[in-house]
């Protein structure tokens, strides 16, 4: 089932009317003059509603490169509220991708909605975004960084979104991200996705992987310290999701937790076992996740990333252990994020989102 | 992520793309050094490994006559890769896979080289900390696979390694005999060896994303089953044509033909797809069961002469360029009377497709490459517009292409602007590869990757294979006493008249591909 896109062309790029009816209009008008000539077809695809908000150019990037990528695993409207400070009124422009395959015929893949709004305005913007939402399809809201002049077009929206995307590892106070990650299902039943969390798929799928043997349950038994280390100015949301997540699924109680700027020590319990976890921030200190060791009795196990070829490597530390380097899944942020799309709801994810916080007090 | 989810006691597998990891494990591959080992097998492995799927402890063994060490078989393993792989080699995963590669050589009927390899095997258990399971693939010559099973029953390699109490597995590549008394022969031979559970008959169509997707389609979606069924189905199309001719491959073409090599497994494993029930779920047996019960309602073909059309290419031109007719292949006889392309009407006689022909075709060296099933609805029970001035309307046509422009478009009937009611039809069309961009897995990486799991859902089982045997053989005898004579058909055309006819005498014609 080879792709046989042969390009992806960008139809428009033009300011519109802010106005819905307007805009739908001309989407329709670009789907139509797709199609070409007679012989060919055009099929207009949206599998879903992806609605960025933000503010600065910093987040406008961030979104067109996602708009780059994603609809090849999902094809879907993007509508971005972008912040932007000096503007007096409000914005659009309006663009869509046509995907040409080889056997012939086009795709319109991504239609893309971008408005602008001055931080005084951000009441506007959320009543135009709701307008322009295709009916009957998910809507994915993204929140391209801290919440900052952007928050009242964020809460305009949150009520419409079945999922927000984030990035706790951009917050200043990881703790309060996660509070805030915690709350969206209670106060506006929105589910919540962390990319940090989605960054440690390679790292939890290579963890699992060593205990799926018959042993596996007993050797995890054995575990008697979890070894953390990762990068950035404190432990960081990655670091403190995987110990979150370690402690969820073993069913361990955290006690003694003790944290420095540059590290966090804590005794785990199951009944009266006692597992020690350090999260430190080691040297050098690129951010994200560098290593994990767990020790037992028996062996250690170390999965780690080789930054020199950007692999994982995992090395079992016992008599007949052996290393293993596998390729890590990308992690920059657009595949991050259509992986994660493709994805369900997580439970499992919130249950380490809780452990996380609780580590930290 | 496979069909059968198996229970896990590990909670750290809990919301991962694989319910669990295959097993520590050892893969040896008889006819290590043929091409089936170079361009599908050992690229599959490498790309399984990187991304990692493959359990800590694995490694393969190749085994084939040639002489070579391990670093031999390795690095002529990492030109194949790099040749054949869907992902370029990055050095340090090969170096780390490389590791698990071994080799032993001998020939296939030697004793005293299966205890070699059993020797190796017991090493590696050692060295990789494997648990003594063991797969092994024949992608050796047919002729080979009694052979080699007979030699590991003899060796005691057929129960696994000793010492940790391991399973052991085998994989058996097509063709399963050559018809119903040699596949039957094949199978008992096999089968003093190995359990049924343990055999794990391979057929790579099963293994395409878009041959599973007919089961997503059918049973994911609410709205096409209730029309699935003799009420509204008219009849069904099975098409698989090919625009290469023999490539090298004549000689097994002369033992096969059309018949063996494509409608034993593939369009018959495809028509199961179409034809059968509804599964309660994807465990265990279930897809297998309800495959079997369409193969053992398939009608008898009766009149062979009647319902089946064999023919094979002469000269002619294919994507503008002149190729030689089939007696002119490398390795095929100059009178030879294989056919290399079938054309045939069967028939499911269940509650479900009683007086639905299903019809299939393939050959080799038609105009274009194409996997298809096309399902054509019956008409509407009134043609209210022909009495305002429409033509009859075209009728309601559902295909599903397998390959390779993978997708599903289904045609219906829309008014032309204007005054008048003229009726056209349109296709709206679906196509994975504009839909979803990503390239999935090769079906091979799938394939082995359930077989080391233990999940044989996507493999065919002895049942079906027999039962699809029952079907083809007497049209083989017959065939073989001059019924429905070798027709021939010029290289870059759709087959015979006669096949053009088999359609028409019940009232309709091939779907254009």
């Amino acid at each position: 089932m080879a792709s046989d896109v042969t390009a992806i062309e960008r139809l428009e790029d033009r300011p519109i009317p802010v106005d819905p009816a307007a805009i739908e209009d001309e989407f329709t008008r670009i789907w139509r003059e797709t199609a070409g000539g007679y012989d060919e077809s055009s099929v207009r695809l949206r599998v879903m509603n992806l609605v960025g908000v933000g503010a600065g150019e910093d987040a406008l990037g961030r979104f067109e490169s996602l708009m780059e990528v994603l609809p090849q695993r999902h094809p879907c409207r993007g509508i971005l509220a972008l912040v932007r400070p000096g503007l007096s009124r409000v914005s659009a422009t309006i663009s869509a991708h046509s995907w040409r395959s080889a056997s012939g015929g086009r795709n319109v893949c991504s239609e893309e909605v971008l408005i602008f709004g001055p931080p005084a305005d951000d009441a506007a913007m959320p009543s135009l975004v709701l307008a322009l939402l295709v009916p009957e399809l998910s809507v994915i809201c993204w929140r391209l960084g801290p919440e900052g002049d952007s928050a009242g077009v964020l809460e305009g929206i949150l009520d419409a979104a079945d999922v927000l995307l984030f990035d706790s590892a951009q917050d200043g106070d990881t703790a309060a991200a996660f509070r805030w990650a915690l709350r969206l299902g209670g106060d506006h039943g929105t589910e919540p996705r962390d990319l940090a969390w989605g960054r440690l798929t390679t790292w939890r799928e290579l963890i699992a992987q060593s205990f799926d043997d018959d042993d596996g349950p007993n050797r995890l038994r054995e575990i008697a310290s979890i070894e953390i280390e990762g990068g950035g100015g404190r432990p960081g949301s990655e670091a403190l999701l995987l110990a979150g997540w370690i402690v969820s699924r073993l069913g361990l109680t955290p006690a003694d937790v003790e944290t420095g700027g540059r590290w966090l020590r804590a005794t785990l319990y199951a009944q009266s076992r006692a597992v020690t976890l350090s999260v430190i921030v080691g040297e050098p200190n690129p951010p994200g996740l560098h290593s994990v060791r767990l020790r037992s009795g028996r062996s250690t196990l170390l999965v780690e990333h080789h930054a020199a070829s950007g692999h994982m490597h995992v090395r079992e530390e016992s008599p007949t252990g052996e290393m293993r380097a596998v390729e890590q899944i990308a992690d920059q942020e657009p595949p991050t994020i259509a992986r994660m799309l493709d994805e369900g709801r997580d439970d499992v994810y919130l249950e380490a989102l809780r452990d996380a916080l609780a580590l930290l007090g | 992520m496979t069909l059968a989810t198996l229970p896990s006691g590990n909670p750290l597998r809990e919301g991962l793309r694989l319910p669990r990891t295959p097993d520590r494990c050892a893969i040896v591959v008889f006819g290590a050094t043929g091409d089936l080992t170079a361009r599908k097998l050992v690229p599959a492995l490498y790309n399984l490994a990187r991304t990692h799927l493959l359990p800590p402890g694995f490694s393969v063994v190749g085994f084939a006559r040639r002489d070579y060490s391990d670093d031999q078989f390795r690095e002529m393993m990492k030109a194949a890769v790099a040749e054949y792989s869907r992902e370029p080699v990055q050095d340090d995963i090969w170096d780390s896979f490389a590791r698990c590669l071994h080799y032993v050589s001998g020939t296939f009927d030697h004793v005293d080289a299966y205890a070699r390899l059993g020797e190796r095997l017991e090493k590696q258990d050692i060295a990789h900390n494997a648990a003594g399971n063991r797969l092994f693939y024949l992608a050796t010559p047919p002729n080979a696979y009694e052979t080699v099973v007979h030699r590991l029953g003899e060796a005691g390699l057929a129960r696994g390694g000793t010492a940790a109490g391991g399973w052991a597995r085998l994989i058996v590549e097509k063709p399963y005999g050559r018809d119903l008394e040699s596949a039957r022969r094949l199978d008992q031979s096999i089968g003093l060896v190995f359990r049924e559970r343990h055999i794990y008959r391979i057929d790579h169509y099963l293994g395409k994303e878009t041959v599973q997707n007919i089961l997503v389609f059918r049973f994911g979606n609410g709205i096409f089953e209730p029309v699935w069924d003799r009420r509204y189905v008219d009849h069904v199309q099975v098409s698989v044509g090919e625009t290469v001719g023999m490539e090298g491959r004549g000689a097994y073409y002369e033992e096969a033909g059309a018949l063996r090599d494509m409608v034993q497994n593939h369009l018959l494993q495809l028509l199961a797809l179409i034809g059968m029930e509804p599964v309660a779920s994807f465990r265990g047996d279930a897809v297998r069961d309800e495959k079997a019960k369409v193969f053992h309602a398939m009608r008898p073909v009766g009149d062979v002469e009647r319902d089946t059309v064999r023919g094979q290419y002469v000269a002619g031109a294919i994507l503008g360029r002149q190729v030689s007719g089939y007696r002119d292949e490398e390795s095929v006889a100059p009178h030879s009377g294989v056919e290399t392309y079938v054309a045939m009407k069967l028939q499911i006689e269940n509650w479900r497709w009683a007086g639905v022909p299903f019809y299939l075709r393939t050959g080799k060296r038609l105009p274009k490459r194409a996997t298809e099933v096309a399902i054509t609805f019956k008409r509407p029970p009134l043609q209210l517009f022909r009495e305002m001035g429409a033509d009859n309307p075209t009728p309601n046509l559902l295909v599903l292409r397998i390959q390779p422009d993978e997708g599903i478009s289904l045609r219906f009937g829309a008014k032309v602007p204007g005054t008048r009611s003229d009726v056209r039809p349109v296709n709206m069309d679906f196509r994975y590869g504009t839909s979803f961009g990503v390239e999935p897995p090769e079906a091979y990486e799938r394939l082995l990757l359930d077989a080391m799991i233990g999940d044989a859902t996507l493999y065919t089982r002895w049942d079906s294979v027999q039962a699809a045997w029952e079907l083809l053989t007497p049209v083989l005898h017959a065939w073989a006493e001059g019924a429905s004579p070798l027709q021939t058909y010029e290289a870059g055309t759709w087959g015979p008249d006669a096949a053009r006819e088999l359609l028409e005498q019940d009232g309709r014609e091939w779907h254009r591909m």
